[in-house]
């Protein structure tokens, strides 16, 4: 993993003492709280319901084990004991106070990490697929990519304060697991006619009020002018986004607005004029970055692993497990294990200081000490040796980490909803708990296989409903909780949103309905077919029948 | 009748308007006024933004939210209503 | 440093809501730019002041209205030179927050190297004379097209670029140079007393050859502000006026170089007279393609490929900087005799030694 050097250092430090600067501002009067909000916002804090709340970066998902430890001494010191992961691979706390945010910043740079644009209208932390340097499917491993645009963005002078903000993600293979197609720039690592590093680039997708998939704006841009490309791209951006509607002024609006082939050519505007030989990647720079990314010191291993093959015969539960929380890996002998943080009926996302502190000792026993957020809300142990995985099962189900529910129904994707967010219309972590529990049964959730539900508290869509394969999207009707449902969301390479079935329902009805719709789902799909892509064949017709037919029974 | 809040500039807690318009954390201890007296108040610690950050008005009936926001007020005054907070607080 | 000025500045006033054509347009006539931000939060303005920059605009730039102290390296950092402050502003704020960072990663208008610099710079440092040596073993008797062909070569891993003064001889270099890689960057000192001949040509020549990149640079508005607020430094100390507006400057815009293409020649000055194709001076590798060649040289080049010249060639200047140190030159002078005329002085100093690096 990347490690700071001076230059590094020196400017996380000075981050903070700018920021402390604010924070004394802002105290005196000298700044209003009109001007304070966007500079404490681009340090990663809010005001929420309850409390400021501070949003700490987790540089595309990567965590080392002091860094994990770090979160929980934060959690622990200055917070209430737990921290919550969100889509974007970063940490939330919920309860700092204003005035312990310098010292908090302080702890963070000591471990190298910060908040610098986890919020505002700034170029936000870049995401990638969870699994990048792990996956045998991968081209490339994107992350250096990634801690290059994490430098390029940091404070940058023309693209800080833009119409809103600009999130940007970095995938390796074909296979989409960083839903890329829903940020404001995708990108792909493909390979160029040549041979070399290229990027295929969409630009304009976002969920929200409007939301848009992206469309793809370039084929194959040469992973040198990778850098002068996002500059023109955001540049066309920043010129003619709108500024008088906050709803308007994300990038997928403009590209909607003008087509994709008008924003091209205004890119290609603006690339022609560029200084691209300044902003081209200087080849000892992304040397020097890849070599952090080198693949850890994995030993020669024979595929198949005896104590593996052993433990899923004997223990029933291990076997599940394996099932569904241990991913291929392209090293033999290797797989990678998500620790799920959706235990039935607990907080999607959510986790305890002491199960930080649990976390952070098995990734240095078993992990090369490192350890990923997802964009699932869960996390992942890279490198684990097939030998060593029973033994870390054992060792996440002490800690109450060893749901086997990865990417099953109750692998919830949802946002802190009412409970804490001050935007939201409706609260999110009941409803999803009254669904996981609902769903507990994981003989059950294995019959359905991957299905993915995605909850947002209100149109903002942190909780990325659109693109759940079953979303629920809580709104306000006259003070009331209601529950507006689509089916057909997919966050993938095939990205699509999903349709609303009809209207909205009542809190304590969206898990009945919800459980109806996979019933249906189990009567209709073919064998070995998908929740999403019976979907995707028979369209949301029978679902909306299922969801509503007690309903419309009670209401005849 | 009507409450003001806001947050609390150094903390970020929830506050009501109380006696002599000092910053009170319960919403028991909150001033519940007319709409005359409502937006008086209003004025007063919205010029104490050392204090009072974003302050707003909203509607209760015998100290309990009560209008369009009433779910709102009711998790702001008493805390999340699930969630490890609540874990924490206990133990 | 970003200059913070009291009361209401003299210029061409524009809203940053004004579209970039307008912005452009209006830029082309005008010496000052007051460009008006009506909301903090509206970020236009540091895109608009990027791009008048790298399209070529070397006048002042003044962000006025409602900015924030918070944003002054931003300003400064795409390429204003002041901001007018509002009323009652702090200015001790502004200056703080203007040096709250020591160093940035990416490359902006603002020429002070990057953090990426200067972490290439560190692990550039160590090879460089046995490098020249090599090369200059390599180049023996190649013309001066191929020794810019292997200061180019990828595999050296070179950071490329050519200062270019736009005068008399420059054609024959910039052409070469033009030839193998236009998109090497061209740095262009923008001391604000040139010719305006050498303005026009450097327009002229730089669409001839198709140069992508050329970087005009400019005296910090500080400094200047400091030492010549007056523009007649030149009369009291012409070394200081070189000093403020080429030395420094020019240590700013190559601080990312660790190579520099330039045209200097053995018959120019007798400093010159052992100066070898490629040499290290105070850590950059100086590449000299035309070290051997001679005026007949230059001038059998310029014609060979029909390329423009210096309008102020036929007027009889043969070496042509700044118009306050410039004079013609009779028949039989040296070339270099017009510049400095009458002063003990031969280099203006951006090719000497230990370079004054602007702190």
């Amino acid at each position: 993993m990347y490690r700071y050097d001076e230059f590094d250092h020196a400017l996380v430090r000075e981050r903070v003492e700018e920021f402390s600067d604010q924070v004394a501002r802002r105290a005196s009067g000298a700044l209003t709280e009109d001007e304070f909000k966007p500079l404490r916002l681009m340090n990663g804090v809010y005001l929420q319901l309850h409390a400021y709340m501070l949003r700490v970066a987790v540089p595309y998902g990567t965590m080392s084990s002091r860094q994990m430890r770090k979160l929980g001494h934060i959690a622990r010191t200055y917070d209430k004991g737990y921290g919550h992961f969100t889509t974007r691979t970063n940490i939330q706390y919920n309860w700092p106070a204003l005035t312990d945010l310098p010292a908090i910043l302080r702890d963070l740079a000591e471990v190298e990490m910060h908040a610098i644009q986890t919020s505002g209208n700034c170029i936000r932390n870049t995401t990638t697929d969870v699994f990048a340097g792990a996956a045998d499917d991968e081209i490339e491993d994107p992350r250096p990519w990634c801690e290059i645009i994490r430098q390029w963005s940091t404070i940058h002078p023309e693209f800080s304060f833009l119409p809103r903000k600009f999130k940007i993600a970095v995938v390796g293979a074909e296979k989409d697991r960083a839903a890329i197609r829903t940020h404001d720039v995708g990108l792909q690592i493909v390979r160029a006619a040549d041979g070399g590093t290229a990027f295929r680039v969409f630009v304009g997708g976002g969920q929200g009020r409007l939301p848009h998939i992206a469309q793809e704006i370039a084929a194959a841009v040469p992973a040198a002018d990778l850098l002068a490309y996002l500059t023109a791209i955001l540049r066309a951006w920043n010129l003619l986004g709108r500024r008088d509607n906050i709803h308007k002024a994300r990038i997928k609006i403009l590209v909607a607005s003008i087509g994709i082939d008008a924003f091209r050519e205004e890119v290609d505007r603006h690339y022609a004029t560029l200084r691209r030989e300044d902003l081209k990647i200087p080849a000892d720079e992304l040397v020097r970055i890849q070599a952090y990314f080198a693949p850890p010191p994995f030993e020669d291993l024979p595929k198949a692993s005896a104590p593996f093959d052993r433990a899923l015969l004997a223990d029933p539960d291990f076997a599940r497990f394996a099932r569904n929380n241990v991913r291929r890996h392209r090293q033999a002998g290797y797989a990678s294990v998500v620790i799920s943080l959706k235990p039935i009926g607990g907080v999607p996302g959510d986790i305890t200081a002491d199960q930080m502190d649990v976390a952070a000792d098995l990734a240095e026993r078993y992990s090369f000490d490192e350890i990923r957020a997802a964009y699932e809300q869960n996390l992942v142990l890279p490198h684990v040796k097939l030998d060593d995985v029973p033994a870390l099962w054992r060792a996440l189900h002490e800690a109450g980490l060893a749901t086997a529910n990865a990417d099953l129904v109750t692998d919830v994707i949802a946002c802190p909803g009412l409970d804490y967010c001050s935007l939201a219309n409706a609260r999110s972590i009941p409803v999803a708990q009254a669904l996981s529990t609902r769903l507990a049964d994981l003989d059950y959730q294995e019959k359905l296989g991957p299905v993915r539900i995605n909850m947002s508290g209100c149109i903002n869509a942190c909780g990325h409903h659109h693109v759940g394969h079953i979303g629920v999207l809580g709104v306000d009707r006259k003070g009331e909780e209601y529950y507006q449902i689509t089916v057909g969301g997919s966050p993938d390479e095939q990205a699509a949103l999903g349709d609303i079935v009809g209207k909205s329902l009542p809190s304590e009805e969206v898990a009945p309905a919800i459980q109806r719709t996979l019933d249906r789902y189990l009567e209709i799909r073919t064998d070995g077919e998908r929740f999403i892509d019976t979907v995707r064949r028979v369209g949301p017709d029978p679902f909306r029948d299922a969801i509503y037919e007690t309903l419309d029974a009670a209401n005849a | 009748m009507k409450i003001v809040t806001a947050n609390r500039l150094s903390d970020g807690r929830v506050i009501y308007a109380g006696v002599d318009n000092q910053p009170v954390d319960s919403i028991e201890q909150a001033s519940v006024l007319d709409d005359t007296a409502a937006e008086i108040v209003l004025a007063e610690v919205a010029g104490r933004p050392d204090v009072f950050v974003n302050p707003y008005l909203f509607e209760v009936s015998d100290r309990t939210p009560s209008g369009r926001d009433r779910l709102k007020e009711r998790i702001r005054s008493a805390g999340p209503t699930v969630g490890n907070s609540l874990l924490w607080e206990k133990a | 440093m970003l200059q913070t000025l009291e009361g209401i500045q003299n210029g061409l006033r524009l809203s940053v809501t004004t579209p970039l054509e307008e912005v452009e347009a209006a830029a082309a006539s005008e010496d000052v730019l007051v460009l008006e931000f009506e909301a903090f939060r509206d970020g236009r303005g540091f895109s608009l002041a990027s791009v008048l920059r790298e399209r070529g605009y070397a006048g002042r730039l003044i962000a006025a209205g409602k900015v924030l102290p918070d944003q002054a390296r931003h300003l400064r950092r795409s390429g204003f030179d002041a901001v007018e402050l509002q009323p009652g502003a702090d200015a001790a704020a502004w200056a703080r927050m203007d040096q709250a960072f020591s160093a940035a990663y990416q490359p902006a208008t603002e020429a002070a190297p990057t953090i990426w610099q200067r972490r290439r710079a560190a692990s550039n440092d160590r090879d460089l004379e046995a490098l020249a040596e090599r090369l200059n073993r390599e180049v023996e008797g190649k013309s001066a097209p191929e020794i810019v062909r292997a200061a180019l070569d990828p595999a050296l891993g070179l950071r490329v670029g050519t200062i270019s003064s736009f005068g008399a001889e420059s054609a024959a270099l910039l052409h070469i140079i033009a030839k193998e890689r236009s998109e090497t960057p061209v740095v262009f000192l923008e001391t604000g007393q040139h010719f305006l001949q050498t303005l026009s040509y450097r327009t002229q020549l730089t669409k001839a050859l198709g140069l992508s990149d050329v970087r005009l640079v400019t005296p910090d508005a500080g400094e200047k502000a400091t030492l010549d607020v007056r523009d007649d430094l030149w009369k009291t100390d012409a070394d200081a006026c070189c000093d403020l507006r080429k030395v420094r400057p020019l240590a700013r815009a190559t601080a990312g170089f660790n190579a520099i293409i330039t045209g200097r020649k053995r018959y120019q000055a007798s400093t010159r007279a052992a100066l070898k194709p490629f040499e290290v001076l105070d850590g950059v590798l100086r590449i000299n393609p035309l070290a051997d060649w001679d005026s007949e040289d230059v001038e059998a080049w310029l014609v060979e490929h029909d390329l423009p010249r210096h309008p102020l060639v036929e007027q009889g200047y043969l070496s042509i900087g700044c118009w306050p140190c410039t004079r013609a030159v009779e028949d039989g002078e040296d070339a270099r005799a017009g510049r400095w005329s009458g002063m003990d002085k031969v280099e203006c100093g951006i090719h000497l030694g230990k370079r004054q690096a602007a702190a």
